[in-house]
């Protein structure tokens, strides 16, 4: 049993006393520097990493780690210098082989020296701040060779060289240009900068500029843009293949720069090949690569785009104002679309569907079509003759297509009111005359027009269809209602009851219908009105049409298709053989304008002139005499007299339309300045302006002039006043 | 200026009106008479009688002033608040206008006549003038009675 001693144990550590060599540091290090000798010298096989190893290790151990340290710089140093010196001794195409060489055993030599010295890479390095080995060979190595006096511009210069000549077109070494600029990647992206990439792009700018400047002189514009491709696909070949990938956006810029952002105008503008004739000629594949290359510099696309939308906008005025072009009104349209078609065709193949070029197109196209007031009227001429005959025979979505371009030409328009004037009354007349093609087509270009415009724009004209369909129905009925005596050989009578207000009919006075006439068309009235009293039934004698039964010299019998003012002139001959045109005009009471037209092509039309007029001639005179032309002859048994078909207006009809339509924006325009100033109280007068053109803008643009009339109709009218100390306010009243 | 009708004045105006001027003999209304007109030099007191005269001069039951009686009171009003353009605006008048004149036109007149210098270099086109007023200043550029600036 022993007591407990309070007693602290203590081991201590077993001092070895070491003799310390005060050569061993020496000898140590005589050691490692005979073995970083042979490793440069190609003998490391004869050596002892393990010993080499625990070398270094003691000497950093046992304080040494300084002379190590600088002793490995020394070594290095020497060398390098050797070195250097071979890769200045070498001849022409040899040096960069020999630098590639020297650099790869210096590597080498580097990976096995730091591995020996890893321990003092790790602990004496870091603790005295000084740069670890193998940045310090990497450090070493540039400042010895690379920044050597005799090297350095020699090793730009050459490397410059063999660039231009695989430019010129020589093939040369790649491999070893790879492993040039990776060295001087791997010393320092500032290294390889200011000893190659600097140089680089400024020699390259040079020769860019040059060959830009040759080029241009002796190519047109679809070549040049050839050769300039190919030039930049070279280049980004060139530093895929042997270049720093941080060089691609640099030497890119600058082939762009020289060959494409300095020549832009004078490429665009070449006489016969630039950018204008490509776009008349349709060479897509030379707009698409301009459109790529031009997209690569600055102000590039949007160049582009303004040439094309100026030659848009000069080709479109000209062809909506030559005269020639204007005759006829189908045709017109068919150019615009054909037009629209083309550039379509290029944006999509050669512009990539460029928005803002679709912009530009859809703006030219709006600026011309308007500059020529008749665009409306052509365009709804141009729906006429389609759904007259343009569009017989065609499948259903050939039509729908035909229709959605119409739709497009139709956005355009500024006069969208003008339009529906004149649509309405070419629809009328196919209605009236039975003469369209497809009622579906007629009723989906209908529901086109109200999903962009609005129930409104069409309402009147649906309503024009429902009469169409009830007319038949009351034919129907009045018919039945007829007893087989009731006219069994008088005329048989078709009605189209129309609406007033969905009709574009003026009011006209009836003229005096035959008396055979007469009789049937009472019948009708009775037969109407008495299924719906309180309604008011007018003949519009204008518009129908009638068949008669002629029968000429040597009994040639014809069917002659008329208007009812034609046959109410005809039926006259029954019973008498020659009128005057006064005798005519008192008989019938039919307008004048009107009865000379329908004389004329009565008695002036080769081929159609059942009548025969003295004096001959085209012109109508009140005492002109009209006889039936028994000499009349026609191959045909029905001969059609009558003009219903739809066709452009003359003058005076123009005209009157735009009379009609200038009235009735006058309404429209007089209740937005209502609405407006009914929910603002109090306004300026050119804030009114400005809303009431945007309110309006979907139908027509409001003249600013007419607006401000109306403004004062409508104080003078005590709807609005002045404010009475600004007087460019208007208030509204209550 | 209580007057219902112009060139007519009934015996109660008369004597009413002679009271408010606080004019009880001839000699005083004569003396009357040059601060009466002075009172026209007042800009406030002229616009009120301008602006009175058209109700003043129009038939009763018409809305506006017919021509011939138009051109008759601003010859008349302007002969004492003198405006230079006033015959160039009679004759615009009656070539291109040939209407009668409305109440609005009328008095908004006067802010031009008041306000635009004869030569029309403060005239400003977006500065809601009455229509009439627009076409007789393209009248005046037209005809080279003043000379379009810029």
């Amino acid at each position: 049993m022993s007591s407990q001693k309070k007693r602290t144990f203590k081991i201590e550590a077993f001092k070895h006393r070491v003799e310390v060599d005060p050569k061993y540091a020496e000898k140590t290090w005589k050691v490692l520097e005979h073995a970083i000798h042979e490793i440069y010298n190609h003998n490391a096989s004869g050596l002892s990493f393990e010993e080499l190893y625990r070398n270094a290790y003691n000497m950093v151990l046992h304080k040494f780690g300084e002379k190590l340290y600088s002793g490995l710089v020394a070594t290095m140093t020497w060398h390098l210098k050797e070195m250097s010196k071979s890769i200045e001794s070498a001849q022409g195409g040899l040096f960069l082989e020999e630098l590639n060489r020297q650099w790869a055993d210096h590597n080498k030599a580097l990976q096995m020296i730091r591995d020996i010295l890893m321990y003092m890479d790790r602990t004496f390095v870091p603790s005295s701040h000084k740069t670890p080995v193998h940045e310090l060979g990497l450090n070493l190595w540039r400042d010895n060779i690379i920044h050597s006096s005799k090297i350095q511009t020699r090793l730009v210069s050459t490397l410059l060289e063999l660039i231009q000549k695989e430019r010129t077109g020589e093939v040369i070494n790649r491999g070893l240009m790879r492993n040039i600029t990776k060295m001087l990647m791997d010393l320092g992206s500032l290294v390889y900068q200011e000893n190659f990439e600097k140089p680089f792009l400024e020699v390259s700018a040079n020769f860019y500029s040059c060959e830009s400047q040759q080029f241009i002189e002796s190519c047109d514009c679809g070549e040049y843009l050839n050769k300039a491709e190919r030039r930049l696909n070279e280049e980004m070949e060139r530093v895929s293949q042997y270049l720093d990938a941080k060089t691609e956006p640099k030497i890119t810029h600058v082939v762009e720069t020289e060959m494409i952002a300095n020549h832009m105008q004078r490429l665009v503008y070449m006489e016969s090949s630039g950018l204008v004739s490509m776009l008349v000629d349709d060479k897509y594949d030379d707009l698409s690569r301009m459109y790529s290359l031009f997209r690569r510099v600055p102000d590039g696309l949007s160049t582009i785009r303004d040439v094309m939308t100026s030659h848009l906008r000069e080709t479109g005025k000209q062809l909506v104002t030559d005269p020639d072009k204007l005759r006829d009104p189908v045709d017109f349209v068919q150019r615009l679309l054909n037009e629209k078609d083309k550039h379509d065709r290029i944006i999509t193949a050669a512009f990539n569907n460029d928005k803002t070029f679709q912009n530009a197109l859809n703006s030219s196209f709006e600026y011309f079509i308007n500059l020529n007031s008749r665009s409306p009227e052509f365009i709804s001429l141009y729906v006429d003759d389609k759904l007259r005959k343009g569009l017989k025979g065609v499948s259903e979505e050939d039509v729908e297509i035909v229709l959605d371009k119409v739709m497009m030409l139709f956005r355009y328009l500024q006069e969208k009111d003008v339009f529906e004037k004149y649509y309405k009354q070419h629809l009328a007349k196919r209605l009236l005359s039975g003469k369209t093609v497809s009622d579906d087509a007629e009723r989906s270009l209908i529901v086109k027009l109200k999903t962009e415009c609005g129930y409104q724009f069409t309402s009147k004209l649906e309503g024009m269809f429902t009469d169409m369909k009830t007319s038949q129905d009351t034919m129907q009925g009045f018919y039945a209602s007829q007893s087989a005596s009731d006219g069994a050989d008088g005329p048989s009578l078709a009605v189209q009851v129309l609406t007033t207000g969905s009709w574009p009919t003026q009011p006209i006075a009836p003229c005096n219908l035959p008396p055979e006439i007469m009789g049937v068309c009472e019948r009708f009235r009775a037969f109407y009105l008495g299924t719906h009293t309180g309604r008011r039934l007018t003949w519009q004698t204008n518009m129908g049409t009638a068949d008669l039964k002629a029968t000429f010299a040597k009994n040639q019998k014809h069917e002659l298709n008329v208007s009812t003012y034609q046959m109410c002139i005809l039926m006259l001959f029954n019973s008498s053989d020659r009128l005057t045109y006064r005798e005519i005009e008192q008989a019938t009471d039919i307008p004048a304008s009107d009865l000379k037209r329908c004389l004329q092509s009565l008695a002036c039309v080769k081929g159609k002139n059942v009548l025969g007029k003295d004096p001959m001639g085209k012109d109508i005179a009140e005492d002109d005499a009209f006889a039936v032309n028994d000499k009349f002859s026609s191959k045909f048994f029905k001969v059609k007299i009558g003009t219903v078909a739809a066709q452009k207006e003359s003058e005076p009809e123009k005209q009157e339309t735009r009379q009609r339509v200038e009235e009735d924006r006058k309404p429209q325009i007089e209740a937005a300045i209502v609405r407006i100033m009914k929910s603002r109280r109090v306004l300026d007068h050119n804030n009114i302006v400005t809303e009431v053109t945007k309110q309006l803008q979907a139908r027509f643009l409001p003249n600013p002039v007419v607006i401000k009339k109306r403004i004062e109709s409508l104080i003078e009218r005590e709807f609005l006043e002045r404010d009475k100390v600004d007087r460019k306010l208007y208030r509204y009243l209550a | 200026m209580k007057a219902a009708t112009m060139c007519e004045f009934s015996r109660q105006e008369f004597i009413g009106g002679l009271q408010s001027l606080g004019v009880d003999t001839i000699q005083k209304f004569r003396e009357k008479i040059p601060s009466l007109r002075a009172e026209l030099k007042d800009d406030q007191k002229f616009r009120e009688i301008y602006n009175f005269a058209f109700g003043w001069a129009k038939e009763k039951g018409q809305k506006s002033l017919s021509l011939e009686t138009a051109i008759g009171m601003w010859q008349l009003l302007f002969a004492e608040k003198h405006w230079p353009l006033v015959d160039h605006w009679c004759d615009f008048l009656q070539v291109r206008h040939n209407k009668s004149i409305t109440r609005d036109t009328w008095s908004q007149l006067l802010e031009f006549a008041k306000t635009i210098v004869p030569q029309l270099s403060n005239y400003d086109a977006e500065g809601a003038w009455p229509y009439l007023i627009d076409e007789f200043v393209e009248y005046l550029y037209e005809n080279g009675i003043v000379r379009r600036i810029n």
